[in-house]
């Protein structure tokens, strides 16, 4: 009873492990311009203050297809400031048994301020 | 036309979550679009009929109109609770042309430049790079926006230049909503622009020193800053430096200044008799739970600009878990003893890298600052010859009131011409202490009642002191500002009560100023 538990305890550790090592951010940031302030939002994350852009979405990817472009029209002329991409277990397990047709893709994004 | 949404709200909150305050309605205006309104100054001149339209709203409601932009106060300093106006869309920069500048004024036309209330630190730099140019001082950071900078008085450590206030020529003030009600002001003995420039933003010229310097640091007080005329100056570069030395060596050049006979000098930094050099900025960091013997300092020196220097940026930033943070903050308000371990833990993530070097802009040096969740900060200011006495008593109490979770610096300022400039003295140490925000528990005091202890030590000990005015304090603790600033408070209020009509003074009223007793 006691190893049987020990290897739950374990195997529930390593099933941890591997769901946060697999949960990642990666965020580009300019290091010129200010990002598009929020005054209404209240968010209390790294993007406090800023107009943020949520892409949470699931894409198909044919088998003759390169790559995939998301084309977006919100930000004017003023370009990107930061752009997050974020990886998930889910996200890696959805496309392991699809072999790579099906991908979650979950970006956040924030646009420059209008300058005048 | 500017086009101005608003929103019933319920709360309103400072960038640092050291609220929430009561707020009913929130404003925001939009500049018209360039398409539409291709001069500038006619967009200018738009927002500013705009703005008077909702200052007569709260006006014709017995209610008071605040301004605020990027809402870095810590202190409730930005905070109305009738009417809240976001002004960082007001963003505009008008060239100063040199038809532009008064005649016999000492100031060069290509130095000045002119910024609506909106615009930030950073996005101001960006334009004077583009000019060849540069802000002679920032904060620590560049968030702010320059009409919340110079009601503040947001400091950087710059020994010879002063606050961000200092290098202001001109302010464009709109002082109720009638015609007639916006006003450019400048000191009679250094004017800046000319009537036509005034003219071209429909305001009525006061030239007027004591007016000028009250209104300098004018708390939101003295109505609505639409824009500031500013002096930059060329291009530089700062060498930064972050050594770990003595620390009765970093204290004795806090308390004398006394750089050029000090027995620390950096190879590099000295004079061709090889004496130490004096620095533009020098900060001291100093953790106040731990007795140290070496204390960490950070100092830059002012160097030509040129284009070939080693990129100052990390390429990649990491930053620990928030959520880490706040559990030890909670566990230290159940067991503040743990405080000291844990601010050691993360004092690598806190203090700069010791021996670290780096070349750069003051844009570049003082770069983002990006959020790192609830914070708190209590500064204040006293002559840099009590610099080390101050500290000492004031980590005394920290240790036997508290701990609480944050460590202690100091930087040097020049002495402000601005009436109620909380950097009075001949250089003005900001003692400060910055943390992550707690919560009052049995055994742990409220922000407020540390605020009241930092005020009572320091009268104690006769040291005469000011507070930074966005900052977190007691505000309301008896006769405040008649002690931090005796016959200048009054000789503000003065000058606020000759700008404003009675009706305008409540307009741009707060529960700050009635706590401070600078309404009346």
């Amino acid at each position: 009873m006691k190893i049987r538990s020990l290897i739950l305890i374990i195997v529930l550790i390593a099933v941890f492990s591997l769901l946060f090592s697999s949960c990642y951010t990666v965020r580009v940031r300019s290091v010129y311009g200010t990002p598009e302030p929020d005054p209404i939002g209240e968010r209390m994350d790294y993007y406090r203050d800023m107009n943020v852009h949520e892409v949470d979405t699931t894409i198909t990817i044919k088998a003759t297809d390169k790559d995939f472009t998301l084309l977006i029209k919100n930000c004017n002329r003023q370009g990107i400031h930061t752009l997050e991409y974020r990886n998930t277990f889910r996200g890696i397990l959805l496309s392991a048994v699809t072999f790579g047709k099906k991908r979650q893709v979950r970006v956040k994004y924030v646009c420059m301020e209008e300058q005048n | 036309m500017a086009i101005t949404t608003t929103f019933d709200k319920e709360t309103w909150d400072t960038l640092h979550n050291n609220g929430p305050f009561p707020l009913k309605k929130l404003h925001i205006t939009q500049l018209e679009g360039s398409t539409n309104m291709p001069s500038k100054f006619d967009r200018y001149k738009d927002a500013a009929t705009e703005v008077q339209r909702l200052i007569g709203i709260a006006a014709s409601q017995n209610e008071g109109f605040r301004a605020y932009g990027a809402r870095w106060s810590l202190s409730y300093i930005a905070h109305q609770k009738e009417h809240m106006h976001y002004n960082r869309k007001m963003n505009l920069h008008i060239p100063v042309l040199p038809e532009n500048m008064e005649a016999g004024s000492l100031y060069k036309a290509e130095n000045l430049f002119f910024f609506e209330c909106g615009n930030t630190i950073k996005r101001i730099s960006e334009v004077l790079f583009s000019h060849g140019k540069s802000l002679k001082t920032s904060g620590a950071s560049n968030g702010q926006t320059i009409a919340g900078c110079i009601s503040t008085g947001v400091h950087g450590s710059a020994l010879d230049v002063g606050a961000v206030q200092d290098y202001v020529v001109g302010i464009n003030l709109i002082i109720g909503d009638q015609p007639g009600d916006i006003v450019y002001l400048e000191r009679s003995s250094r004017p800046a622009l000319n009537k036509g420039f005034a003219d071209t933003i429909n305001s009525r010229i006061i030239r007027d020193d004591d007016l000028f310097n009250a209104a300098l640091v004018g708390l939101g007080a003295f109505g609505f800053i639409h824009g500031v005329a500013i002096e930059a100056e060329n291009l530089f570069l700062l060498k930064r430096y972050v050594r770990k030395i003595d620390k009765n060596i970093a204290l004795q050049l806090a308390d004398t200044m006394d750089f050029t006979n000090s027995s620390f000098k950096i190879p590099g930094e000295t004079s061709t008799v090889g004496k130490p050099l004096i620095p533009y900025h020098y900060k001291v960091f100093m953790n106040p739970y731990i007795d140290d013997q070496q204390y960490v300092v950070e100092l830059m020196y002012k160097k030509p600009y040129s284009t070939a220097y080693p990129d100052p940026f990390p390429v990649i930033e990491t930053s620990i878990y928030r959520d880490l943070i706040y559990l030890l903050v909670r566990i230290s308000e159940k067991f503040p003893q743990s405080i000291p371990w844990f601010i050691k833990k993360l004092e690598k993530s806190i203090l700069p890298d010791v021996d670290e070097e780096t070349l750069g802009t003051l844009y570049e040096t003082f770069w983002d600052a990006p959020y790192q969740g609830p914070a708190f900060a209590c500064s204040v200011g006293v002559d840099h010859k009590d610099a080390s006495k101050a500290y000492q008593l004031l980590e005394a109490m920290t240790r036997k009131e508290g701990p609480i979770p944050g460590i202690f610096a100091m930087r040097f300022v020049k002495q402000t011409e601005a009436t109620l400039g909380f950097t009075k003295f001949p250089i003005t140490c900001m003692l400060e202490i910055d943390g992550v925000l707690w919560k009052k528990s049995e055994k742990l005091l409220s922000l407020r009642e540390y605020g009241t202890k930092m005020i009572e030590t320091l009268q104690a000990n006769h040291i005469p002191f000011t507070i930074h005015w966005g900052k977190n304090s007691d505000w309301a603790f008896p006769g405040l500002v008649n002690y931090m600033f005796g016959n200048k408070a009054t000789e503000w209020k003065q000058q606020r009560n000759s700008l404003l009509s009675p009706k305008m003074q409540k307009v741009f009223s707060n529960q700050f100023l009635k706590d401070l007793q600078l309404t009346t």
